[in-house]
């Protein structure tokens, strides 16, 4: 309504990049498939690379004319990185795709990407007014718990073989979705909007305890109440990985609403004593544990250690600057194109392409808190912060899993990592930060 | 040339793309905050003094202040309980931040920031933003303001 239009140059001009690099791939891709000893044992049909990689620019120059017209005072450098991200995510789809028995993976991760991408329009679009976000806040963290306490319901009719629960399935057609993705951003949005409400009561007053000084319990009541119930349900869920990134989340936010280390600590302790109760109550949290120990265990090799160490092998195998794209066999880990997405990444760009992608990774952390700095209201503000603290936790939870500095848990490297929704769910946040950067005063 | 060294200078082109990108992505950041740093030293002498029109209080509700003050509106005004607001209320009827003044189109514009009590404007209560004129009385939580020219 008042933005001055003018034409998104920079953002134009970061986006030849990602284009770059998946014209790149393909050729890569194509020169490994004419090899004359061939690396991999099953070969990618030479047209099938050709739809993902022209497919993907296109869908991203589609975007960014979009935003143009839609938001055109929005953070330019959010949809490169994101698309740098997703450029990976695809080409990465592509060529393990054969390897991993679904020849057609960089097809599938494309018609996830240009989802994400119509998502993210779509919210920049939708939340012109953030008002109806705030305003609803208790609705949407109804809708997050409601979405979850369905799958619950639906997990007693699953196979206990799945390796996560947390799945819901629409209709017959095999569409599913993981409601947990939908319920992270849902509690961003309910902690922002009642985090902003009460900041001054949360930072001002408080009751004092000998030493300490504890919060006031009716600011503090909904809050935990609603935190209590999103880490109980995906406890039954058995997603360890969630409970930590909510957790942190959490943490982030109330720290940042009330600037007082005193919360942190406090938390921290509880976190000590929750986590204690976890690992004592739930064998399988103990199991999770003790694998990072001993994964190297002759007894552990072949069994519960085997995908982190054939992950660690994957990773070892890339040495500083990669064996290459279309030259790794990191097929051998298992789920190499989801959990493990990181460490076939790691073993065809090495520790070179590691490297650059945890720089991305910061980058777009640094940018979603430099979008929280600049907003006016703390609602905006505390929103920004909360979202980009899902990207840096999610990363840093994953990789750290995937490294064996970690317990491993089942998260998507976003963005990144094949599936379809946690890359909507992850376009979804670009989206509201773009939004939020657009609102400068 | 072989296939094994080309595919060797393909591999480090593409790990050259990705450093690439964060390399423009850091002079974009830089040059943005260069651009924030130079209107902000800029605007503190030259916007401050940008007087866009005044509020005269009719009706302090519990607030301190005294009937009759008048505060200056600057091209962005807020207006709530909070320190960081313009004009500060110390009202338990206004919000922490309650409503914004903004002066866009050569015209003041109200607009609620989701208040709990709401923001009305000749006794309505607002929900869009809303074009003022001098002689527009504007209620925040139990405080009333006339509006009136710079």
């Amino acid at each position: 309504m008042f933005s001055r239009h003018r034409y998104r140059w920079t953002e134009l001009w970061l986006l030849l990049l990602p284009s770059l690099f998946l014209l790149l791939s393909l050729f890569e891709l194509l020169v490994v498939h004419n090899l004359k000893t061939p690396v991999s044992t099953n070969k990618l049909p030479p047209l099938d690379a050709f739809t993902p990689a022209f497919g993907l620019i296109a869908a991203l120059f589609a975007a960014h004319i979009l935003l143009v017209i839609v938001a055109p005072d929005s953070d330019q450098t959010l949809l490169p990185i994101a698309g740098m991200l997703t450029s990976i995510g695809v080409v990465m789809a592509l060529r393990l795709g054969p390897d991993v028995g679904q020849a057609g993976l960089g097809n599938k991760q494309l018609v996830f990407a240009i989802a994400g991408l119509g998502v993210c329009v779509l919210t920049v679009w939708a939340t012109r007014d953030l008002a109806w976000i705030r305003n609803y806040k208790y609705t949407w963290a109804a809708v997050g718990l409601v979405l979850v306490g369905i799958t619950l319901l639906h997990a007693h009719s699953f196979s206990t073989n799945a390796p996560s629960r947390d799945v819901l399935n629409i209709g017959s057609g095999g569409l599913s979705f993981q409601p947990s993705e939908i319920l992270k951003i849902c509690l961003v949005i309910f902690f922002a909007g009642y985090l902003s409400e009460n900041r001054e009561m949360l930072a001002a007053s408080y009751i004092r305890v000998g030493p300490f000084r504890l919060p006031p319990v009716k600011h503090l009541g909904p809050l935990l109440l609603m935190l209590g119930l999103a880490l109980l349900t995906i406890l039954v869920v058995k997603e360890l990985g969630l409970a930590i990134l909510i957790f942190g989340l959490f943490l982030a936010m109330l720290y940042v609403a009330s600037d007082r280390p005193s919360y942190i600590i406090g938390a921290v302790l509880a976190f000590g004593i929750g986590a204690l109760a976890i690992y004592n109550i739930f064998p399988y949290a103990q199991q999770r544990i003790a694998i990072v120990g001993n994964a190297f265990d002759p007894s552990q090799r072949l069994g519960a250690g085997y995908q982190i160490v054939q992950g660690l092998i994957a990773f070892a195998n890339g040495g500083v600057f990669g064996s290459g794209l279309g030259l790794g066999k990191s097929w051998i880990v298992p789920f190499s194109n989801t959990d493990y997405i990181a460490a076939s990444f790691g073993e065809e760009f090495g520790f070179a392409g590691i490297l650059a992608l945890v720089g991305l990774f910061m980058l777009l952390v640094y940018r979603g808190m430099h979008i929280a700095t600049r907003a006016h209201a703390s609602f905006n503000q505390l929103l920004a912060v909360g979202l980009t603290a899902v990207f840096a936790l999610q990363t840093i939870v994953i990789l750290a899993g995937n490294l064996k500095l970690m317990p491993l848990t089942g998260m998507p490297l976003p963005l990144v990592a094949y599936g379809g929704s946690s890359l909507v769910a992850n376009y979804l946040i670009i989206g509201l930060l773009l939004r939020l950067s657009q609102e400068k005063s | 040339m072989d296939n094994y060294q080309f595919l060797l200078y393909l591999r480090i082109g593409l790990v050259a793309i990705l450093y690439l990108v964060i390399l423009q992505v850091v002079l974009v950041s830089r040059r943005d905050l260069r651009q924030a740093e130079k209107p902000a030293t800029a605007s503190i002498s030259t916007r401050a003094r940008q007087v866009v029109g005044r509020l005269i209080l009719i009706d302090s509700g519990s607030t301190q202040y005294k009937p009759g003050q008048q505060f200056d509106l600057e091209p962005i005004t807020t207006l709530g309980r909070a320190p960081t607001n313009s004009i500060v209320l110390e009202s338990s009827f206004v919000s922490t931040e309650h409503t914004r003044i903004l002066y866009r189109d050569r015209s003041l514009w109200v607009e609620d920031m989701g208040s709990r009590n709401g923001t009305l404007v000749n006794q309505q209560t607002i929900t869009q933003p809303v074009a003022v004129s001098p002689g527009t009385i504007l209620q925040v939580g139990d405080v009333r303001f006339e509006f009136a020219a710079a």
